[in-house]
């Protein structure tokens, strides 16, 4: 029992920040019908940035705040020059939906080496906001630690933020609109463009968010979100690609399978795990378990 | 306007047309593949290494070849080999076996290189000797950064030389360690899930080591939140003394999670995991660092006392802009200074066949700053073959267990495990071969 | 319309055009050094795999991001049909296709429901978890991988004939074979259901194309020539190991499919030529400019992903334009 306990905490804390990279994924889609690979980048830039904060002032509240911002800018800047292009050229045919792919694709790697060039390829560590050391009671110390919980509370308030932002203002009605009907938001009057890099930017700091919180109790280089893109990809999946609350539980599910299948299964089948997931939640609900009220067609 | 965006288009096409018709015709028809002394002329010889200078395997092994060309440069300010200066290409391969045989063909087919050296990972270097095949073409594979104990087969790979001890050695003498020091403790292992792990597994074998729990983990899967998993995998089996076989990213997760887990342990690294600059820049606290022992064949990168250190760290502040100096900084240098030797005894008009045979019959003499002997010798093309055990003290130096070098060496096979007499042979003045 | 003679017409060209195409390419292999020899028989393996990608994108309107790891399952079929059953070469090449394609099948009968996103995460995770399973099983080889020897080129073609030269006709030949079969393929009713389905899938229903069964076909085929193209690509490094076919491998070839034109069987060679050329060109440009190590080291990066963005945003549709043309003349 304890056991079981104990890998599911571990599954919840790596899964949180799954769900948060999700929630970056997610809030692109739903602004652009693009799933962004430079995700990674822009999350990794910002890191970097926030890291270069704390190199100088040695304070990770100060830094967070900052990378937060910068995220936040890089995903704008990233819709004004390159995705308002994209989707004037690359709407329709064979290519429409494979072009952004390759766009954002095109961008992680040019933000890498962007990254690479400043910093260069050393790993890097910054230091912990709060302890790492898991709660202890009594002679037990279980695999949840203060970090872990900032985590889980941060994923949690981040959800709620875009929650209210979407559900009780006119931005986020804005937003529902221009991402559902773009023609008709237009007709009404929304500044569908606007929208739409407000939408990006959203993503980036939400990005940033993960790329601050998952570095401190693993290191950084140029290339150290690589996988979590794909885990938050593929937990955006499951969610459904078009809900919030759907990426949160995505990232959760991920997570904890991945957590289980390695304490009870073999601990070398990391890779695996998130295909088998993803099928399993496919096959059952193609649309994710949270999907589009209507069918899809790419 | 749908003219212009057509004529835009039609320009593209025949732009990459051209340009890959450019690339495939532009080049003169030339004579095949026999090989002549490539890449020596009478001022320069040109070497060549692939290496991973972006991805996620760069991080370490992208320092080696700058080191490589601060130790060449300092020899070049000072004569060169025998009047020649030597100039090493370098390429990126990402660690892909696919970019490791195209870049390496480059080197060899464009570039003209004379040798390759410092070449890195097993699979990539499989490929390589397959499919551009080295040993046919008669291009010496000089100092693999690899443990694959494969590499050592002088028949198969014929021009190939390798310098690390295998991973096998390192394991069997590590067993034998672990009986000696800690007989009757229960222990635990962690390994790397592929060729690196299998040959641990094998050298432990060999050596008789019986663990309690052995937890592997897929190369690239390691972080703070997998380690937890490792880490409540030796609790539960209440191992004390636990091996490490992994790369640094993952003894740096499963030290700095062991600890944030409350979970003691003797931690014993494999010198492959166990470079304790990059530890503490992955976030291990020098206090969970502290007491754990180290296993390698090198001098530790921080102990100045050793003369080739000092000597290196010297190059490095004045050739290398005093990057980090690192076990990365040092085995570059050290690779550097055999391939000075190697191009020496070669003698003044060196061939590549020249410099094969020059390796066998005087390798085992090089100066270098490993504490274990050099192997080479005619058909046996085994480097370093032994290990010495340190513990790491509060400022993350690996110092030897009982104050001195003590090293053991063996072979990849049933082999015993024996204490070295070897010393190895003293600086040359000015850190300049004269062989 | 095509009417029946222009049909028969444009097969008729096409029967005299590649074997021209294939004396031509190997004269042309005589001409030059082995290197480009080397480059030229990468260029073919990846002209297969992007065919592969274009049948499948271009064509069925279906995105995948996990063809590298069909690569791997035709490789690993290959050698191991090479290794364990004694199949003379040639044999292996089929076996590595029937796999992959049997692979295929099943993956995408599974996938067959899935759209846009949701398959190409589906297919993206499997590119990064099914590579990694060759650690897990002992007779895979584990990372070290399995020797996949083709064999040297046949004494008959003289002493000066080097082994790439062989990989060059071996997957030259295979890609030309692959062409022709993908052109009559896209001329037959099948193709022409793909694209019906393509263009609105709710008409082509109501034209009675049975819709998955269908998309599943095109997925078959796809994978299919990936095998193949797995195969190829193992061979040109005498060698099967899970790092050879690693998550950005799914990407090149996607790319290169983009850079083709997505719809278009010759655009295919032009993507694989930018996708052999671009390491080596931007690689010489780095050294060339010079820098810091840090600059040199991302150089050859930042080139090829400002040319990718460059690319993808001023020509979506690939340098197909001019082909079209052509192609439209000609009938």
């Amino acid at each position: 029992m304890e056991r079981l306990f104990n890998t599911i905490l571990i599954g919840v804390s790596g899964g949180s920040i799954y769900s948060l990279m999700a929630l970056a994924l997610v809030l692109v889609w739903r602004s652009t019908r693009v799933v962004n690979f430079a995700q990674a980048g822009q999350a990794i830039l910002s890191t970097y940035i926030g890291y270069e904060v704390i190199t100088h002032t040695d304070n990770y509240w100060l830094a967070f705040p900052i990378a937060l911002v910068a995220g936040a800018l890089t995903g704008a800047l990233i819709d004004i020059l390159m995705v308002r292009t994209l989707m004037k050229r690359a709407h329709s045919g064979p290519v429409a939906g494979i072009a952004p792919v390759i766009a954002t694709l095109g961008l992680l790697g040019l933000i890498r080496a962007i990254v690479g060039m400043i910093w260069g390829g050393d790993l890097r560590q910054f230091k912990l906001p709060v302890s790492n050391h898991g709660f202890t009671f009594g002679h037990n110390t279980i695999p949840f630690a203060p970090i872990n919980l900032l985590i889980v509370v941060t994923t949690v308030v981040v959800m709620l933020i875009f929650s209210v932002i979407f559900q009780r203002t006119n931005l986020g009605l804005s937003l529902r609109a221009s991402a559902y009907q773009p023609e008709i938001a237009r007709l009404a009057g929304i500044r569908v463009d606007l929208t739409r890099t407000i939408g990006w930017a959203f993503a980036g700091a939400a990005g940033a968010v993960a790329g601050m919180l998952v570095t401190p109790t693993n290191y950084l280089s140029p290339n150290s979100l690589d996988l979590l893109l794909v885990s938050g990809f593929v937990a955006a999946v499951i969610g459904g690609l078009e809900s919030l609350v759907g990426a949160a539980v995505g990232g959760l599910i991920l997570g904890i399978s991945l957590a289980l299948v390695l304490e009870y299964i073999s601990s070398s089948l990391a890779f695996p795990v998130a295909f088998v997931v993803l099928i399993a939640v496919l096959l059952v609900k193609p649309s994710g378990l949270i999907g589009a009220k209507r069918t899809r067609h790419a | 306007m749908f003219e212009r965006r057509r004529s835009k288009r039609t320009i593209f096409a025949l732009a990459t047309l051209a340009a890959g018709a450019l690339a495939v015709t532009a080049i003169p028809a030339q004579a095949f593949n026999v090989h002549t002394t490539d890449g020596v002329t009478p001022t320069t010889i040109k070497l060549g290494i692939t290496i991973p200078l972006t991805g996620s395997a760069a991080p370490g092994y992208n320092k080696i070849p700058a080191a490589m060309i601060a130790y060449f440069n300092y020899v070049n300010d000072n004569g060169g080999v025998n009047g020649r200066k030597i100039q090493l290409v370098v390429k990126d391969d990402a660690y892909l076996p696919t970019l490791a045989v195209a870049k390496t063909n480059e080197l060899i087919l464009k570039d003209k290189v004379f040798a390759v050296i410092g070449a890195l990972g097993t699979a990539n270097h499989i490929a390589v000797s397959k499919s551009v095949n080295l040993g046919r073409r008669g291009v010496p594979d000089l100092f693999l950064n690899t443990g694959f104990s494969g590499f050592a087969d002088a028949k198969k790979y014929p021009t190939t030389f390798s310098l690390f001890p295998s991973y096998i050695m390192e394991a069997k003498i590590m067993g034998q360690y672990l009986k000696d020091k800690f007989p009757g403790k229960k222990l635990g292992l962690i390994y790397q899930a592929d060729d690196f792990g299998t040959d641990a597994l094998a050298g432990f074998k060999q050596a008789g080591t019986n663990f309690a729990v052995k937890v592997s983990y897929a190369s690239g899967s390691q972080s703070a939140q997998t380690a937890a998993g490792w880490v409540s995998k030796l609790k539960t089996a209440g191992a004390e003394v636990v091996v490490m076989f992994g790369v640094t990213t993952a003894s740096g997760a499963a030290l700095a999670t062991s600890a944030a887990l409350g979970y003691k342990a003797q931690w014993i690294l494999g010198s492959v995991g166990g470079d304790a600059t990059t530890l503490k820049a992955v976030g291990v606290p020098a206090v969970v660092l502290t007491g754990a022992i180290g296993a390698s064949f090198l001098p530790a990168p921080t102990d100045t006392s050793d003369p080739y250190v000092a000597f290196f760290q010297g190059i490095n502040t004045k050739y290398n802009g005093g990057a980090v100096f690192d076990n990365n900084v040092l085995v570059g240098m050290n690779t550097a200074m055999m391939t000075v030797q190697a191009l020496r005894a070669a003698g003044s008009n060196p061939t590549q066949k020249g410099l094969v045979a020059a390796l066998e019959s005087k390798g085992s003499t090089f100066a270098s700053a490993g504490l274990a002997p050099l192997n080479y010798a005619k058909g046996v093309h085994v480097g370093y073959n032994g290990y010495w055990f340190g513990s790491y003290n509060s400022s993350g130096e690996l110092k030897p267990v009982g104050g001195d070098y003590s090293v053991y060496t063996t072979d990849s096979g049933a082999g015993a495990i024996v204490k070295s007499t070897y010393v190895r042979p003293a600086l040359p003045a000015n850190g300049l071969p004269t062989n | 319309m095509r009417n029946f003679l222009g049909h028969s017409s444009r097969r008729l060209k096409a029967a005299i055009a590649f074997p021209l195409i294939g004396l031509a390419l190997f004269l042309l292999s005589n001409r030059v050094d082995e290197l480009r020899v080397y480059q030229g028989a990468n260029v073919a393996v990846f002209v297969v795999a992007i065919i592969s990608i274009i049948l499948l994108t271009g064509y069925s309107g279906q995105i995948s991001l996990g063809h590298g790891a069909l690569m791997a399952v035709g490789a690993y079929a290959a050698v191991l049909s090479q290794i364990y059953w004694h199949l003379p070469v040639i044999l292996t090449f089929f076996v590595a296709v029937l796999a992959a394609a049997g692979f295929g099948a099943i993956l995408g009968s599974a996938a067959g429901r899935l759209t846009g996103p949701y398959l190409a995460g589906t297919t993206l995770a499997l590119a990064v978890g099914l590579p990694s399973l060759a650690n897990q099983f002992g007779f895979l080889g584990g990372e070290q991988g399995l020797n996949y020897d083709v064999g040297l080129p046949p004494a008959w073609l003289g002493a000066d004939f080097t082994q790439y030269k062989w990989f060059f006709w071996i997957s030259g030949l295979a890609a030309l074979i692959i062409t022709w079969l993908s052109f009559n393929l896209l001329g037959s009713h099948y193709g022409r259901n793909w694209r019906a389905l393509r263009s609105n899938p709710t008409a082509a229903a109501l034209m009675g194309i049975h819709v998955g069964r269908s998309k599943v076909l095109a997925f078959t085929v796809s994978s299919g020539l990936a095998g193949l193209a797995g195969a190829l690509l193992a061979m040109t490094i005498s060698l099967v190991t899970p790092s050879a076919f690693p998550t950005s491998l799914s990407f090149s070839i996607v790319t290169g499919a983009v850079l083709a034109g997505v719809t278009l069987l010759t655009g295919s060679i032009v993507g694989a030529v930018v996708l052999v050329a671009i390491p080596e060109i931007t690689g010489a440009l780095a050294t060339h400019l010079g820098g810091s190590e840090k600059v040199t080291s991302n150089l050859p990066g930042l080139l090829t992903s400002v040319l990718l963005i460059v690319a993808v945003l001023l020509f979506p549709n690939g340098p197909q334009a001019i082909m079209k043309r052509t192609r439209k003349s000609s009938q």
